[in-house]
């Protein structure tokens, strides 16, 4: 569950980037965050994953108050959010098994335990018989698939995906959607951040439309809403 | 630690060195050079404290007694005088002893002494010889000492020489502890520097850890390895040189007529403790730089 009350965040150079936004995304919720290009949806998701902390505000994270964490505690608090970019961020010199692993590694599981979780998740993608290939022999839509098979295979309670999409052929997006509905019907949460009208407007869920760093609507199976 | 993630950690560090064995060529070339310099402050460092030591042996106080004293009453100043907490060690020196040492301290020129001793007359004083616990002490027990006027002629701890010399070794001793610090922290940073750039060139994989939740040791403990080796290669060099360096001028300056207060630490006490330091030191340096460079990238 992810819970924010009054947050603002303030950059350095003096940009406002949020202005009181107040929101809870509830366990197992499907959610689109939509709103033109610098209207601050980078940053509402970046607070999701305790990239940035507000400058003023509560954001709470399955409970825990991001700015309060003992700066040793946050990389467990990590471990319950899956994060999806748009440029998939994948390690060049691993393959798609090595970077799926590479995540459980990272949170130091059992060796025995990797393997076949891996192995599931990656079924569960649809990468089986491509998981011995390296980033560069894969395509847009495996690379995403990739990674978001990374983002789940620690079991988080919710995904953050920014555009995960954006870089993907309409046919490929799909995919992907598909992927992350059923991801999301098995119970994650999904927050995502998205410029893909077809997509909200054909798979409707609960959107999030910010605009100059303030939330304009918030409603069930609402629509994209912008011309872009 | 898991064994298996210790295992992890120990491939990624040689994972990095060799994908980036140039710059880790670099990173051991600039650790060697920091080293050779702190091989030559430990060189001196160590002999300025030996020489200390060695002084701090030789301050002594000399206490004349009066003439006519019994061998008793000698005995049982002599008892006192170990009693006393300040005391190390205190024993009696004889007349006749005394002379034969004076001997042979001079050698070949001490024929004027045939001379003083004229006929069985002895011109020196029964003393007793007096070590101090901590040599700070001395004028302290001198002076008490020399209380005892019935018995003691005089008490002389050599005046101010030892004073001055007990002044300059700490001096020094501060002086080359706080150069050396600075050196070694210069250091580190110069090889941070280096190890900065093996680091760029593993910033995503950095990212992801974080982003996935690997605790910051998780992704500092392969840097740390890799640095702290990297000293440890970095010092090998240096340890060998100075060493020789060392061995060369103590067969020059040590050898044939030697004085008192000239005296260099013997090579192998010299070597092991060098050795070992700057082994150290490499490890500190290395491990230190690449901490600093990660930290960077560590942002939470």
């Amino acid at each position: 569950m992810i819970e924010m009350h009054d947050v603002w965040k303030v950059y350095s150079n003096g940009v406002e980037a949020l202005r009181g936004i107040d929101l809870r995304v509830d366990q197992g919720e499907f959610v689109y965050i939509v709103g033109p290009s610098g209207s601050g949806k980078s940053t509402l998701i970046k607070l999701m994953y305790r990239e940035e902390v507000p400058t003023h505000g509560i954001v709470l994270i399955n409970g825990i108050n991001v700015k309060r964490v003992r700066d040793w505690k946050i990389p467990h608090v990590r471990r319950k959010i899956g994060v999806v970019f748009q440029d998939y961020k994948l390690l060049p010199n691993l393959t798609a098994f090595e970077n799926v692993a590479f995540a459980m590694e990272a949170v130091e599981a059992p060796r025995r335990k990797i393997r076949t979780r891996v192995e599931e998740v990656l079924e569960l993608v649809g990468l089986t018989e491509r998981m011995h290939a390296l980033p560069s022999q894969l395509s847009g839509g495996e690379q995403q698939r990739v990674s978001i098979a990374r983002a789940i295979v620690n079991n988080p309670t919710f995904i953050i995906a920014d555009e995960p999409t954006g870089n993907l052929d309409p046919e490929n997006s799909w995919d992907i959607m598909y992927l992350l509905e059923e991801i999301n019907i098995r119970g994650t949460t999904v927050v995502m951040a998205t410029h893909n009208k077809d997509i909200v407007n054909t798979m409707r869920q609960r959107v999030i439309a910010i605009e100059q760093g303030v939330i304009v609507r918030d409603e069930l199976g609402g629509e994209y809403g912008y011309e872009d | 630690m898991k064994i298996d993630t210790f295992f992890r950690h120990i491939r990624e560090a040689s994972r990095g060195i060799r994908k980036n064995s140039w710059m880790s060529f670099a990173a051991i070339g600039a650790v060697a050079v920091t080293l050779f310099i702190f091989g030559f402050f430990l060189i001196f460092t160590f002999n300025i404290s030996y020489l200390t030591k060695e002084l701090d042996k030789q301050v002594a106080i000399r206490v004349s007694l009066r003439d006519g004293l019994t061998a008793d009453e000698q005995e049982k100043l002599l008892e006192n005088i170990q009693k006393d907490p300040m005391v190390s060690k205190a024993n009696l020196v004889p007349k006749e002893q005394g002379i034969r040492d004076l001997k042979q301290q001079w050698g070949k020129d001490s024929d004027f002494l045939d001379q003083l001793q004229d006929g069985d007359e002895n011109p020196l004083p029964d003393m007793i010889h007096v070590i101090p616990k901590n040599p700070e002490q001395i004028k302290q027990l001198e002076a008490q000492l020399e209380k005892n006027s019935s018995q003691v002629e005089h008490a002389d701890s050599g005046g101010n020489v030892t004073d001055r010399i007990l002044r300059f070794s700490t001096f020094m001793r501060t002086v080359v502890l706080v150069f050396s610090l600075a050196l070694a922290i210069l250091a580190a940073f110069l090889i941070s520097n280096t190890i900065k750039l093996t680091i760029i060139a593993r910033r995503r994989e950095i990212e992801v850890m974080r982003l996935v939740g690997a605790s910051n040791w998780f992704i500092r403990w392969p840097f740390f390895i890799e640095g702290a080796f990297i000293g440890m290669i970095g010092s090998i060099v240096p340890i060998g040189v100075s060493i020789g360096v060392y061995y060369f001028f103590h067969q020059i300056l040590s050898d044939g007529e030697t004085y008192g207060l000239f005296k260099m630490m013997p090579v192998l006490d010299l070597s092991t403790r060098l050795g070992i330091t700057t082994l150290l030191m490499g490890i500190f340096i290395g491990s230190l730089g690449s901490m600093i460079s990660v930290r960077r990238f560590l942002k939470i």
